[in-house]
């Protein structure tokens, strides 16, 4: 190790003939850290957005009521306790005293509801409005919040552990202009769109997370995030010390991992799910053994070894591992195996030959991994007689492509990719109920499961998941293969100890150090 | 793109530059019409040889992340690049060539409200043009060569009103209207001919930057598409590769350079040749 | 003259009316919109919640009412705020401006200092074998993707050699993309240039001086210089738009926050405002700038006035 360290200085000393004005800050940065991410985040405002990039950065300025264990289980946050009713409508949490916000102003029940309220208002117009549950009612009693809802909701308590459910300081929203004040472990300093953000350790900060050892402020001082596009470059940065952790462009990544100057890091509980579905209205793929053949020939081990470069699993469920009731054992005796030859005879039973293919398009969009696998997915469609032409869009495009094309019952049919995360396999609602997330809700069974799930909670709801699960891959509307799937990786030099992903690929710097 | 400025006083013997940039261009075009004869390997066969193999005697190129043979893909590829620059160019010209016409004989309103459009469009970058368009088309071969016709529009409709007003304000134009010869006919029998060879010029340059946009859609993953082994999109794909296996960058961003270059010199050559005093700088 | 000034100015405020109501349409038209955007693999993205979040967004109003609003709106001088992040249009582009303008202006520096010593070479050398070798270098430049210049370039300056920053923006970050975006347009450069001597070096008045028995460096740079340079001072401003239409790419590669890149993150996250800004701040300084020259030209050469 210490042979390594020395390596480094070394390089740095060189530079630092060569050029002599960067190094200064590089060889002093000791408690600093520079990350650099190929997009920046929409907003600061976690209820004015959804994407990944955006709550990185506000999960580390705010904190959420409750936190998740690796296993899954709820644990304090923000709330010290909560309590459910029998009828699972109300719930109570005890916000914790003393509890600073980074104004210096004290997060209180009180705080906690305005926040809330502002969550859940309609005009606020969050994305994310309809996963805070049929939240009725919200009140102040003592330090109690006390949050009532229309019917039960059996995914809220995880919900509030995710990074989607940020607290916030009323003085955020005070005035018209939104400047995120939190309780979390970094305060904003300056944010220049699409260029950096900069962020300071939160000297009062308190933590509460199970995923983090460092109860109180965070070792490093500085936290800088850089958007650097292009993977070339972001690695380019990597190598010469500009940044300190990044996303690493997949295709490099694992020679970082063999290089003891470097560590790749990637999430475990970042809750995605790689799955490829069917437009299953349309002839022959109406038909449930057509679409098992085709997923009989998905070499999901070549996609995640080879597409994904070694760096993902296959997995066996349409939701994700490490979530609630998740059985990856259980979904495997449900699903399709690997089986090319017994596709092929489903294939030429049903009169698609080498001469006569059956052909579809495959419908996908881009990212990372994902363009290598449709590639080999092509291959292996071929060699079962299935001709497939790849159709990639961007992601607006695509989205907005699937809902035209999955409502249509005639036409080219196709097979299709797509991602999904979450901490709870409530996501398995949206996506499946009808309408569903771009018209892809199936019948009336399924709906009927989906609404039974979100009134139960404990085993009763695992069953009850599991039986949707089952039903899904049993009649192959779904074909689970991967997870994680986008964004789940970071790679640092070996100088940076400590760093962490949490759920839905959220980033930890509490207990980073940097070695010097 | 290109500038439409070049006036040259005398013609002279043929210059060196159109040698080479001919040359160059017959080994170009041979290559990808003969590439199904030439290649050694199935473009799209993966497995070809090992993963990322450096250049050697099996795989002259090398070999890419599926271990195809890049020597195969820059080839076949070459079919590709090559059609979607012609195809772009031919309908592009086509339609811009239409609407300068139309700008220039039919009539002072529509002229300038042509020309107001065509100055507008032509101001945006036609990178932005031809993603908008993508955006819009879908993707796909089709759509990206589509794109590049349509981001080429402006430009030619531009060339060709220029070079057809001033076609318009020379005396024969005057005297064939005066004869009462109809401007449809006056067009295709006198004015064509007569600026035929300029366009077809500015084809031979719209050519190279055809082809240096539909290798910048890929780049930024909204052009052709993987598999295909068009030279942008193995750029594209490849370029995470760059300092593991830098042969995927390098054979195909050559042959692009290559390419790009001869009909540049050609077009360059030619366009001092037939315009000898032309001063269309607007 | 009044009356010209009067009808270009008219001519330019329809015109650009036009575009934003054209634009307005084509944005809408293209498939997928800011919420399916946004909500791509968001956990809650119901179809309800979509549709709530449309109406709120104004999206759910047939789509010429959201384009004469737009218009309105911008006629008042109010550009709209972006969808995603609730930003300031115009804030968001004058944040942006002068860092795509001095790389613009780098670029063109370099591109100058390149291609105008190689034009002249190139002109004072005709038919020779010089000529040749300076034209093809030249063009060699512009026949190089840019992207893949750029590319090389990093690998070499910043990674192998670390001479220079890969991203950022300080001012050592501004010299790889100006390099690239340089040697990408000396090509136009070198070639005006070349023309431009060679026209003024054919005129009477340099076979007159030179007939008069003056050196040939004094007609070079006395006689002939200064009247090209007026020529090729008028083709910078082309080579200067070129420039800052073939940025987009570069911003992208050398992480440079300008306008470029925030016009094709606009594009793909289906950001109405933001791409409609865009066009309308391009579309107005187009026409504006070509509406003052129509004037000036009415004012040069009164022939103009009558087309």
């Amino acid at each position: 190790m210490s042979h390594l360290i020395s390596r480094k200085r070394m390089t740095l000393l060189l530079a630092a003939a060569a050029i002599g004005t960067v190094t200064g800050t590089a060889i002093a940065a000791a408690a600093d850290l520079s990350v650099a991410r190929s997009v920046d985040a929409d907003s600061l405002d976690a209820y004015k957005t959804s994407n990944t990039q955006s709550l990185q950065i506000t999960n580390l300025i705010f904190d959420t009521l409750l936190t998740m264990d690796k296993d899954g289980s709820v644990h304090p946050g923000l709330a010290s306790a909560w309590t459910m009713s029998d009828d699972g409508k109300t719930y109570s949490f005890t916000i914790r005293d003393n509890v600073k916000c980074h104004d210096g102003s004290s997060f209180d029940a009180a705080a906690a509801k305005a926040s809330l309220d502002r969550a859940i208002d309609p005009a606020t117009v969050n994305p994310s409005l309809s996963a805070w549950g049929p939240i009725s009612g919200t009140a102040v009693e003592g330090t109690d919040l006390k949050v009532t809802l229309s019917e039960p909701y059996g995914p809220f308590t995880s919900f509030l552990t995710s990074i989607q459910a940020s607290f916030m300081c009323p003085s955020s929203f005070a005035s018209a202009e939104f400047k995120p004040v939190g309780t979390g472990p970094f305060k904003l300093v300056d944010w220049v769109r699409n260029d950096k953000i900069e962020l300071e350790a939160n000297a009062d900060y308190k933590n509460f997370s199970p995923l983090i050892e460092n109860p109180g402020k965070p070792h490093i001082d500085k936290l800088t995030f850089k958007v650097i596009p292009e993977a070339v470059a972001r690695m380019a940065a990597l190598r010469s010390g500009e940044a300190d952790l990044v996303e690493p462009s997949l295709e490099e990544a694992t020679d970082l991992k063999d290089d003891e100057a470097y560590k790749v890091y990637a999430a475990e509980l970042s809750g995605q799910q790689v799955i490829a579905a069917f437009t299953w209205k349309i002839k022959p793929l109406d038909k449930p053994e057509i679409r098992k053949a085709i997923g009989m020939a998905m070499n999901r081990d070549a996609y995640a070894s080879i597409a994904f470069e070694g760096l993902v699993n296959t997995a066996n469920c349409p939701v994700a591992p490490n979530l609630f009731s998740t059985d990856e054992a259980l979904c495997a005796t449900w699903g399709v195996s690997y089986d090319q030859a017994a596709a092929k005879a489903i294939m030429e039973e049903n009169g698609y030959t080498a001469e006569n293919p059956l052909k579809v398009k495959l419908l996908v969009h881009k990212l990372p991994g994902w363009d290598q696998m449709h590639q080999i997915m092509q291959q292996d469609l071929a060699a079962i007689n299935v001709q497939a032409d790849i159709e990639t869009r961007e992601v607006a495009a695509f989205f907005d492509y699937m809902s035209t094309v999955n409502e249509k019952s005639d036409g080219e049919p196709a097979v299709w990719t797509m991602g999904m995360s979450g901490v709870d396999p409530d996501y398995l609602y949206f996506l499946w109920k009808r309408p569903g997330f771009v018209n892809m809700g199936l019948n009336e069974t399924v709906d009927t499961m989906l609404e039974e799930q979100r009134k139960l909670s404990g085993d009763a709801r695992a069953d009850k998941i599991h039986e949707i699960e089952k039903y899904l891959m049993e009649n192959a509307y779904a074909v689970p293969l991967l997870s994680p799937g986008w964004g789940w990786l970071m790679a640092s030099t070996s100088k940076v100890d400590g760093f962490k992903m949490g759920f839905m690929v959220s980033l930890l710097f509490n207990d980073v150090t940097v070695a010097e | 793109m290109t500038d439409t400025s070049a006036p040259l006083a005398s013609r002279r013997r043929l210059p060196v530059s159109i040698l080479i940039g001919t040359g160059l261009a017959v080994v170009i075009v041979a290559a990808a019409v003969l590439a199904p004869s030439l290649i050694p390997f199935d473009p799209m066969r993966m497995a070809a040889g090992p993963r990322l193999a450096a250049p050697s005697f099996d795989h002259l190129f090398g070999t890419d992340e599926f271990g195809r043979d890049l020597f195969s893909r820059v080839l076949t590829g070459g079919r590709l690049s090559l059609g979607i620059g012609l195809t772009a160019v031919v309908s592009g010209l086509a339609i811009g060539g239409l609407i300068g016409l139309v700008a220039a004989f039919a009539g002072r309103l529509v002229e300038a409200t042509l020309l107001r459009i065509i100055d507008v469009l032509y101001s945006f970058p036609d990178t932005l043009i031809a993603l908008a368009l993508v955006a819009f088309l879908g993707p796909g071969i089709e759509n990206a060569t589509l794109a590049i016709a349509i981001s080429l529009v402006p430009f030619y409709a531009r060339v060709t009103y220029g070079l057809a007003a001033a076609e318009r304000a020379k005396p024969y134009v005057e005297a064939a209207k005066l004869a009462g010869i109809h401007t449809g006919r006056l067009v295709r029998v006198h004015v064509m001919p007569n600026i035929g060879q300029s366009l077809v010029v500015m084809g031979t340059l719209g050519f190279s930057s055809a082809i240096l946009s539909a290798a910048g859609l890929s780049f930024l993953g909204l052009g052709v598409q993987p598999p295909s082994p068009e030279w942008g999109a193995i750029l594209a794909s490849g370029r995470n590769y760059i300092n593991k296996a830098p042969w995927i960058l390098i054979f195909p961003g050559v042959a692009i350079c290559l390419t790009v270059l001869s009909f540049n010199l050609i077009g360059d050559s030619l366009r001092d040749l037939v315009d000898p005093r032309r001063k269309d700088r607007s | 003259m009044l009356l010209l000034i009067f009808k270009r100015v008219l001519i330019a405020f329809f015109t650009v009316i036009a575009v934003i109501l054209l634009s307005g349409i084509l944005v809408h038209v293209v498939p997928g919109d800011p919420v399916t955007a946004m909500m791509a693999q968001s956990v809650s993205a119901t179809p309800e919640a979509m549709a709530e979040m449309r109406a709120r967004l104004g999206l759910d109003l047939p789509v010429w009412q959201q384009v004469l609003l737009y218009t309105w709106h911008v006629l008042q001088g109010d550009l709209g705020t972006s969808i995603r992040g609730n930003e300031s249009v115009a804030w968001l582009f004058l944040q942006r401006l002068p860092n795509t303008f001095s790389l613009a202006v780098s670029g063109l520096v370099i591109a100058l200092a390149i291609g105008l010593p190689l034009g002249f070479i190139a002109a004072i050398n005709r038919g020779r074998l010089a000529e040749t070798v300076v034209m093809v270098l030249a063009v060699l430049g512009v026949s190089i993707p840019a992207f893949w210049l750029g590319l090389i370039l990093m690998q070499l300056f910043a990674l192998e050699l670390g001479w220079l920053p890969v991203a950022g923006s300080g001012w050592r970050n501004i010299v790889l993309p100006a390099l690239t975006l340089g040697l990408t347009y000396c090509a136009l450069v070198a070639r005006m240039t070349r023309s431009a001597l060679i026209e003024v070096l054919e005129e009477d008045y340099i076979r007159t001086a030179r007939a008069r028995g003056l050196r040939e460096y004094q007609v070079l740079f006395v006689h002939a210089l200064r009247p090209a340079l007026i020529s090729i001072v008028t083709v910078v401003g082309l080579v200067f738009a070129y420039l800052l239409g073939g940025q987009v790419i570069i911003e992208n590669v050398f992480s440079w926050n300008g306008v470029g890149r925030l016009a094709v993150q606009a594009m793909l996250q289906r950001d109405y405002p933001m791409i409609q800004g865009f066009i309308v701040v391009f579309a107005t300084s187009v026409v504006v700038v070509s509406m003052l020259i129509d004037i000036l030209y009415g004012f040069l050469d009164p022939r103009m006035r009558k087309s």
